[in-house]
């Protein structure tokens, strides 16, 4: 028995140490005055905003489609897909472009590229689903940088939302 | 051995020599006394035999085995072949395919003997009487010729003083020095396999002095058919030989005691014996000509030209690569990657209208064609003729003649128009479906026809042929043809239509219900066809292709499906245009005319616009509605308005502007968009931006 727990807790020490030894970095984006976060991992890249060619019949948010390296790859305004007011498009919009895992590379259109930060798994909080609820189950965890609040993306959740 | 590498090269062939089999046991029942026919057979079969073998399929190379001793009594003149031996081989066939598609699913033959068809093959041997003498006769006849041709063979291979010496020193030793000549099987895929097998099993009673040729070119299957061996040993030759000839697909291993005597290759200055080599070699190429005549004739001469091989000569045809499908789509993509960034070099230089660039200009239009012309080959490599689809018909026919109790013939022209391999793979069960469709529900029985005045055979014609951008397949009978009557009661039982609804149909609407899914009107469910599954399922799969399918018919006189395939799926010419801010591009394929309309044209038909253009009524789309897109707005009096065409239905499609004629390359919207269905696709403009395909079919 004892010796059980003490393996126990020799396991949450080693997490502990691993997660310090491993940080995971963010790109930190802002949308109006809150800021959000994606795993670096997942980004393949950063454009400027550009003109975007549209496909009829698509659900508001889905704005349209760009070409990128001669790949035609979808772009979605995560305003409109947070329930927030459509994109005011100004020099410091992007667009970026994420992997995702099933439906291939997607573009999110952000208000500006604020910076990378470092976060290690003791700065990040796990959020549960009946807050995520609000937010149009795009965030399921938060970080703390800074004294400042990073909502954490959850990509999971967009690329299995139903479009 | 490990085999399982070789798996798809043995199901490949297989399914060629299957193929081949099939289309020629048709030729024979026709033709009973064409022996070219009866030597292909043979052939054909004698190949899978051997590839059976050596993929370790027993069940399959005994099938084989005594299908060829059938064949072999029918080359003989033993046999005649009657339409019960026909009947009695195409079990054999559909057995074969059973055997292949158990492979093809788990790499194992499965385990049924088929010994009913095994007894068949031998009760047909049996009645022939003398079958078995005449076939050794036959072997013992071809055996000898063999034998004089590479009989001495040994005695032509090029010794080094070395190896001179080291044969002189063996025989001094009072070991027995041999030449052996090996013979693999015409059939052998696996040459260096087999031939690797043979040096060991050598090794094993001797040692190897010199194999011509080399053993790293015998292992790389740089030789023929053939390669020879000297060899020092304790053993008798005929234990080594029996050894050699123990490995599968060894066709024959013939063998003597050396005597370097006659040897004329040792102690001869190089130069000086290149001449009666090339002499003899040219004998020799004659010799294996008359020995083997599959051997194109036409090889032996060109084979003299390289006069120190001493293997038989190659027929010189067929020079191909076989290359996986995953390699083109990549060379296509690259392709693709290309001709985009020559439109935008296009684009870019449009837009410079400066003298000084004529030059760049120039450049550019040269890379245009070259661009054109790689994008046109790759095309082509991708192209496969429908035949290896189509091959198979015939001999459905002749079974759904017997099976449905209606005499009927398959008349089959353009089997050598060619498509896109995908398109091929696919197009194989649609027109099963519509060939069965015509044999079943099209054509009369005899008595019925004969009644009618049309001869009592019934003829089916299978036409492909090439048009503009397009593949055109008919499928035409001179049966019944459709009842329209028929359909549009049906199709009132049924609760499809309502009586009313009826009335206004024109006979190509109500036609058309007949690809609705679940609608048949066959009297009498067969087997055969008759379930109302079939033509919608046609339909659709053709409409996957991007392709389109329709029916014309006459009561009485027959029927004639027509299905009409895109050349290519992956770049098409076609018109740009411009809707509101955005481009499109429309496929030129679909294009009848451009119009210029004046808006007071435009009519109000049944609360829809048409207009009227040269005698016929067409529908007008208004592009702009359709896409969701501002209309720019123009004091233009005039609509620019483009005529699609969907087989004979026509509509007109408003747009703001025309771009002109462009060659696009078609890319996929991605997963993340779910397409609606007038969108087929976008494509990447020479600026960057992207155009969507529109699919003018859906939207007439």
């Amino acid at each position: 028995m004892e010796l059980s727990i003490n393996s126990n807790q020799s396991i949450l020490e080693e997490e502990k140490n691993r997660s310090v030894s491993e940080p995971i970095q963010f790109i930190v984006v802002r949308l109006g005055e809150e800021q959000y976060g994606i795993d670096i991992r997942n980004i393949d890249n950063i454009v400027k905003m550009q003109r975007i060619t549209h496909v009829p019949k698509l659900p508001a948010y889905l704005k349209g489609v760009i070409n990128m390296r001669g790949e035609v790859i979808p772009v979605l305004s995560i305003r409109l897909k947070m329930g927030l007011a459509d994109d005011e498009i100004t020099k410091a919009t992007r667009i970026l472009i994420v992997k995702l895992e099933e439906e291939g590379n997607v573009g999110f259109i952000v208000d500006e590229v604020k910076e990378v930060v470092t976060l290690y798994e003791t700065d990040i909080e796990r959020i549960s689903s009946d807050i995520t609820q609000d937010r149009g189950s795009l965030i399921n965890a938060v970080g703390k940088h800074n004294g400042e609040l990073i909502s954490i993306f959850d990509l999971a959740a967009i690329s299995l939302e139903e479009n | 051995m490990d085999v399982s590498q070789y798996l798809e090269i043995f199901l490949d062939e297989t399914n060629e020599h299957l193929t081949n089999l099939n289309t020629r046991i048709m030729e024979l029942e026709s033709d009973p006394e064409n022996m070219d026919t009866i030597n292909e057979i043979f052939r054909a079969a004698h190949s899978l035999k051997g590839m059976a073998g050596t993929m370790g399929y027993k069940r399959m190379q005994n099938l084989t085995h005594d299908m060829e001793n059938v064949f072999s009594e029918v080359r003989n003149g033993v046999i005649k072949v009657n339409s019960e031996i026909i009947d009695v081989l195409f079990q054999c066939l559909d057995a074969l395919e059973e055997y292949k598609d158990n492979i093809q699913g788990s790499a194992d033959e499965g385990t049924n003997d088929n010994e009913p068809i095994i007894k068949m093959l031998n009760s047909i041997l049996n009645g022939s009487g003398a079958a078995a003498p005449a076939k050794e006769a036959a072997d013992k006849e071809a055996a000898p010729s063999v034998q004089e041709t590479v009989s001495n063979k040994w005695d032509h291979v090029m010794l080094d003083d070395s190896q001179v010496n080291v044969i002189r020193e063996a025989q001094k030793q009072g070991k027995k020095v041999y030449g052996l000549n090996v013979m693999v099987q015409e059939s052998c895929i696996l040459k260096a396999a087999r031939a690797f097998l043979v040096f060991k099993a050598v090794e094993e009673q001797g040692e190897i002095i010199v194999s011509d040729p080399s053993a790293q070119d015998v292992e790389d299957e740089k030789f023929d058919r053939d390669f020879t061996l000297i060899i020092f040993s304790d053993a008798e030759l005929d234990d080594i030989i029996k050894a050699s000839e123990a490995v599968s697909e060894i066709d024959k291993v013939i063998g003597a005691e050396l005597d370097l005597s006659n040897n004329k290759n040792v102690h001869i200055p190089a130069e000086e014996e290149e001449a009666p080599a090339e002499e003899e070699s040219g004998e020799e190429e004659s010799a294996t000509a008359v020995a083997a005549p599959e051997s194109a004739p036409a090889a032996a001469p060109a084979a003299k030209a390289e006069p120190k091989k001493q293997t038989p000569a190659k027929p010189v045809v067929n020079r191909t690569v076989r290359v996986d499908i995953e390699k083109l789509d990549s060379l296509m993509n690259l392709v693709s990657e290309l001709i985009i960034a020559k439109n935008s070099l296009v684009s870019v230089s449009s837009q410079e209208q400066t003298d000084v660039n004529s030059a760049f200009n120039e450049q550019i239009e040269y890379l245009e064609s070259v661009t054109t012309n790689l994008h046109e080959s790759v095309m082509k490599v991708r192209m496969v003729p429908i035949e290896s689809v189509v091959t198979k018909f015939p001999r459905m026919i002749r079974d759904l003649s017997k099976k449905l109790d209606k005499k009927m013939e398959l008349y089959m022209t353009g089997e050598e128009t060619e498509l896109d391999r995908t398109v091929v793979d696919q197009i194989g069960d649609p027109l099963m479906h519509l060939l069965r469709n015509s044999a079943d529900h099209g054509l009369e029985p005899a008595e019925v026809r004969i009644q009618r005045g049309k001869p009592a055979v019934g003829s089916i014609f299978l036409d492909a042929y090439q048009e503009g951008n397009t593949v055109v397949i008919e499928v035409r009978d001179d049966g019944n043809g459709i009842d329209v009557e028929a359909v549009k009661q049906k199709a009132i039982d049924r609760g499809t239509i309502t009586v009313e609804q009826a009335a206004n149909m024109t006979d190509k609407e109500i036609i058309d219900l007949l690809f609705l899914p679940s609608f048949s009107t066959a009297k009498k469910v067969t087997d055969v066809s008759g379930r109302g599954v079939g033509l919608d399922v046609v339909k659709s799969m053709i409409e996957s292709l991007s392709g389109e399918v329709e029916v014309k018919s006459k009561l009485g006189e027959g029927s004639t499906w027509t299905i009409r395939l895109p050349l290519t799926l992956a770049i098409i010419q076609a018109l740009m245009v411009v809707v509101g801010e955005e481009k499109y591009a429309i496929s030129l394929g679909s294009i009848q005319t451009l119009e210029d309309v004046p808006a007071s044209d435009v009519k109000l038909v049944q609360n829809k616009e048409v207009i009227h253009l040269r005698g016929t009524v067409i529908p007008l789309i208004r592009l702009n509605e359709v896409l969701d897109v501002e209309r720019k707005p123009t004091d233009d009096e005039n609509l620019i308005v483009v005529i699609v065409k969907k087989g004979d239905r026509l509509a007109g499609l408003v747009i703001d502007e025309l771009i002109g004629q462009q060659e696009i390359v078609i890319k996929s919207l991605g997963k993340y968009i779910k397409q609606c269905k007038f969108i087929s696709g976008a494509t990447i403009l020479g600026d960057g931006e992207i155009a969507l395909i529109l699919d003018a079919n859906t939207l007439i």
